[in-house]
């Protein structure tokens, strides 16, 4: 069968439904239009959390910095977790954004862009996470300076820091080229599909295979 | 003035129906997911009813947000198995039954054709529809978001695929 043939066929269909569809008016007045199912709302009310979390948790560990100034370690360790902070800052904020601007009225794959990197949001997170394995010192650092007011650092053994850090930068190479690695326009990639399904979870993993059908299809 | 509202949304719907009911049989299997999408689609439409931009055609309107509503309730996973109510709900459209000998070939093409385009991904599952029902090719892109040069590509592509889908027949 050819397309034009489909095309009477559904002509036809049309014409068929012409005479045997109609509206159920007495249905569609009693449906309640303005109590609608907002989708949308859960996660707004999700990311509009993780920005006030994350713009506290900024706003704490700018105090930190200025007031652990003169101790270098400190000073440091707060301004690496700082900068996270405000990467995940500015991907709720963004995520936020995309929201807004989610309008059904809009083409197809405009939208559907838009959902799908909504949806995808926690792959951020995984990239953060990986990011921050070689400095995950910082994390103790500030937290036990912060919550029970003991310096780790003054613990701990010159030469084995310096071996730490020197192992630890070392390890930034492959995580770097890991995390260029996990984007959707890899998900093709077996290994790569696997390993973001593990990390991330199905439905970030489906958004992402998504994703990158939508941007295949508008090429 | 609400009143007067509802009549304008109810006569649109009316004029449209057919949109939505061959958006919801091609993205929708079975009947219960069909109640469901049907209603969602009128919820989606009524919600930007008052936003309507006159620039686009009603129907360009209407399938941008019928696409996308189905399109996002194809993709959760749904289990209308759980849902309490089923039974006890209409459906927003009736369907007369008349039947001769011509309708039973006809169904016989129509669910030939059903089957076709359910069986295609979301994207080209809305690209098809369009394109089986007459839209011109700039339509076709005002609505998917995509060039006019990208629609003619995927519509010849698709028709391959479709040719030797049926010379499987």
């Amino acid at each position: 069968m050819e397309a034009d043939e489909l095309k009477e066929i559904m002509a036809s269909y049309d014409a068929k439904l012409d005479s045997i569809l109609s509206l159920n008016e007495s249905s569609l007045k009693k449906m309640k239009l303005d109590n609608t199912r907002k989708q949308t709302r859960y996660i707004v009310i999700l990311r509009s959390i993780e920005v006030v979390s994350f713009g506290i948790l900024a706003i704490i560990l700018g105090g930190y910095i200025v007031d652990n100034w003169s101790s270098t370690h400190l000073a440091i360790s707060g301004i690496i977790l700082h900068i996270f902070t405000l990467i995940a800052l500015i991907g709720s904020i963004g995520q936020l954004v995309l929201l807004q601007q989610i309008d059904y009225a809009k083409p197809i794959v405009e939208i559907r862009k838009k959902i799908e990197l909504v949806n995808s949001h926690s792959l951020l997170f995984l990239k953060l996470m990986l990011l921050s394995a070689p400095i995950w010192w910082a994390y103790p650092i500030v937290a036990f300076d912060g919550f029970f007011n003991i310096d780790l650092f003054t613990h701990m053994d010159p030469d084995f820091v310096l071996k730490y850090v020197i192992v630890n930068a070392l390890l930034i190479f492959p995580l770097v080229w890991l995390l260029n690695k996990l984007t959707h326009k890899n998900i093709h990639v077996k290994w790569i599909r696997k390993t973001m399904g593990f990390l991330t979870g199905t439905k970030t993993k489906k958004a992402l295979e998504f994703l990158n059908e939508i941007e295949e299809f508008a090429k | 003035m609400k009143a007067n509202k509802k009549e304008r949304f109810i006569t649109v719907i009316d004029e449209h129906k057919k949109i939505i009911y061959k958006i919801v049989n091609s993205y929708c299997p079975n009947r219960a997911d069909r109640k469901d999408l049907e209603q969602e689609i009128i919820i989606q439409l009524w919600k930007v009813f008052d936003s309507y931009n006159p620039d686009y055609k009603y129907s360009t309107w209407m399938y941008r947000i019928a696409l996308n509503t189905a399109i996002s309730f194809y993709r959760k996973e749904k289990k209308w198995y759980a849902k309490k109510d089923f039974f006890n709900e209409d459906s927003i459209f009736n369907l007369a039954e008349k039947d001769n000998d011509d309708d039973v070939t006809l169904d016989k093409n129509i669910r030939l054709l059903q089957n076709f385009i359910q069986n295609l991904n979301e994207l080209d599952k809305a690209l098809m529809l369009l394109y089986l029902d007459e839209k011109s090719y700039e339509e076709i892109a005002e609505i998917l978001g995509i060039t006019k040069t990208n629609v003619a590509t995927k519509i010849s592509r698709v028709k391959e695929k479709l040719k030797k889908e049926f010379q499987k027949i």
